[in-house]
């Protein structure tokens, strides 16, 4: 990515939608957009591959369980065997409702963690927001200036075509403005 | 009016021939082997009648929650549930024809100081009283739903979606009591002496399971070229029913393992003899069978998206679970009704008189499942027919043509 981006705003989603299917079929590359609410089908618009947390929740939930189930036969079994009821001391029935818990435990908290690593999301990390009508009542779309080719004009005259309300150049300092 | 005849006459002719075949089988061995028949009509009627309230379930379950996303198939589940009264019929005419295989007159007399409320709830007629009370209050409801939708076809009054809101509502209260205490009556009760608290949710859970199959199954078959879901009923759809049924099929197998832990767990004989039957013994591969039927093979498959977007891959788990429900159903009424130490001999093999000790699949079970499938084919095609194929003015319809599924 290069460090110049062309900035559109539409106020309507559906524009918005047109817009981004449009500067794809040119063959431009989109940084990113920036909505106010989740709009439906805009990641099959943008060609976003399908997110690979998916993978990180389920290698987590086997951890979680593979690992729980480990430590609850190696406690009752081997550290400190009691006696519960005459049942055998490696009773798998009572130890499938932590090794759940476990799973889901560590799915959930690996899902969320390793989208704020992925999306570099920490605490006091400073908000870098291309546009603060996003938040509101905006819908941005945030294009990138590849290359010396790339010819402004001609992108705001396509982007004329869905409505597009306001557009500006963005240079942003090191990182890009997705940091 | 004529229906339209959205299947081929091949098609309706192979049902007909398996229901034909089936009932003819069934009728000789009702003179031949009346106890393991009447098992297996048991099995196929309550089979049936989950797949009706199970549509009408999956209707007001939508209604109470504002769901817009299904109205493009809505007329699916529908169809099932309009099978209420004729499952319903089927199922009360079943009890009544043999209510001495509910081992109940004889069951408390050695234990007559835990018995009572039991000999008081199982008095034969306040039983079948019962019965005719929860049939009735179901196809009241679930018909009043269904019919109000279908009226909705030609006033395109949105005040009938409100309405149906409300009557969901108490149809599903009515459905939450009648349908634990029903599966209790009709199931449980088969095993007089033996208990468990969670023998209501364990049902639910299978039939919302059996329901959302059948669902997928109709909805495919229903959206082939020339078919009246041709485009209609999309991949986003299905990405959703598929996410239904793999929570269901985890739920399914979560109340299964809930059921079966504090039994294990509490080691009280009264409590235990079911599971000992079943998971010692004979009965145990079928259990695993059962696990694996409905719970892994939902579970590992319909994991990954593109499987709940793949119309061939939700087709085939979807017969997977139905075949799933069938052995989970077999294991809830067999081995309450086993007389006998094992069957010997070919001719035993394949007409056994009794239910065996062993399980057993011979001739009885393949013209049951026949006659289950003709009959439940036959009646859903006729059902679906004899209405829109799509409510073409419910308000949430534009919406759910329109869905995405994230």
């Amino acid at each position: 990515m290069s460090d110049r981006v062309l900035v559109a705003s539409f106020e309507h989603e559906d524009d918005l939608l047109a817009a981004t299917r449009a500067v794809r079929g040119r063959g431009l590359h989109i940084v990113d957009a920036f909505t106010p609410y989740a709009v439906h089908g805009l990641d099959k618009a943008m060609g976003l591959r399908s997110s690979r947390l998916t993978w990180v929740c389920f290698i987590c939930g086997m951890i979680g369980a593979g690992g729980m189930l480990w430590f609850e036969n190696w406690i009752a079994a081997v550290a400190w065997p009691i006696d519960v009821g005459g049942k055998p001391w490696n009773s798998l029935p009572s130890d499938v409702p932590v090794a759940f818990e476990a799973a889901v435990l560590l799915a959930g908290f690996g899902s969320v963690f390793a989208l704020f690593i992925v999306s570099r999301l920490f605490p006091g990390r400073a908000a870098r927001i291309v546009d603060l009508r996003a938040t509101d009542d905006r819908f941005v779309l945030v294009i990138d200036q590849a290359d010396a080719a790339f010819d402004v004009a001609a992108v705001e005259e396509l982007l004329q075509e869905f409505d597009v309300v306001e557009t500006r150049e963005l240079a942003p300092s090191k990182g890009g403005v997705l940091g | 009016m004529t229906s339209p005849s959205y299947f081929s006459n091949d098609v309706r002719r192979c049902l007909n021939g398996l229901m034909v075949g089936g009932g003819v089988v069934l009728a000789c061995g009702a003179v031949y082997a009346p106890d393991r028949v009447w098992a297996n009509l048991l099995l196929a009627a309550f089979y049936l009648l989950t797949v009706a309230l199970g549509g009408a379930v999956f209707v007001a379950l939508t209604y109470v929650t504002g769901a817009g996303w299904h109205v493009a198939f809505r007329r699916v589940p529908e169809a099932m549930a309009r099978l209420l009264p004729a499952a319903g019929i089927a199922m009360l005419l079943v009890l009544a024809a043999r209510m001495s295989a509910y081992g109940w007159p004889h069951a408390g007399e050695h234990h007559p100081e835990t018995f009572w409320f039991k000999e008081l709830w199982l008095t034969p007629t306040f039983w079948m009283v019962r019965a005719v009370v929860y049939v009735a209050l179901w196809i009241l409801l679930a018909g009043r739903l269904v019919a109000r939708s279908q009226k909705q076809d030609v006033s395109g009054d949105p005040a009938i979606t409100a309405g149906n809101t409300r009557l969901s509502a108490l149809f599903l209260i009515v459905y939450a009591v009648t349908f634990s205490l029903a599966s209790v009556d009709w199931i449980m009760a088969l095993e007089p002496m033996w208990f468990s608290t969670m023998w209501g949710v364990y049902n639910f859970a299978g039939m919302i399971q059996t329901a959302l199959a059948v669902v997928i199954i109709l909805g495919l078959l229903l959206r082939r070229h020339g078919q009246p879901l041709h485009g209609v009923f999309n991949n986003d759809h299905l990405h959703d029913l598929g996410k239904l049924l793999l929570g269901f099929s985890c739920f399914w197998m979560y109340i299964w393992f809930s059921q079966y832990m504090l039994i294990w767990y509490t080691n009280i004989p009264e409590e235990t003899s079911y599971f000992i039957s079943r998971t010692k013994g004979p009965w145990a591969p079928v259990v695993v069978l059962s696990i694996v039927l409905n719970w892994i093979v939902p579970f590992i498959v319909l994991l990954p998206k593109p499987a709940k977007r793949s119309g061939a891959v939700m087709m085939r788990v979807a017969v997977v679970v139905l075949i799933g429900r069938w052995v989970d159903l077999y294991l809830m009424v067999m081995p309450s009704l086993m007389t006998d130490g094992g069957t010997s001999g070919i001719r035993q093999r394949i007409f056994p008189q009794t239910i065996s000790a062993v399980p057993d699949f011979a001739i009885w079970e393949v013209a049951a499942l026949c006659l289950l499938v003709g009959v439940a084919g036959r009646l859903l095609l006729r059902s679906f027919a004899s209405a829109s194929p799509i409510p073409g003015k419910d308000p949430y319809l534009k919406e759910s043509l329109h869905y995405h599924a994230g």
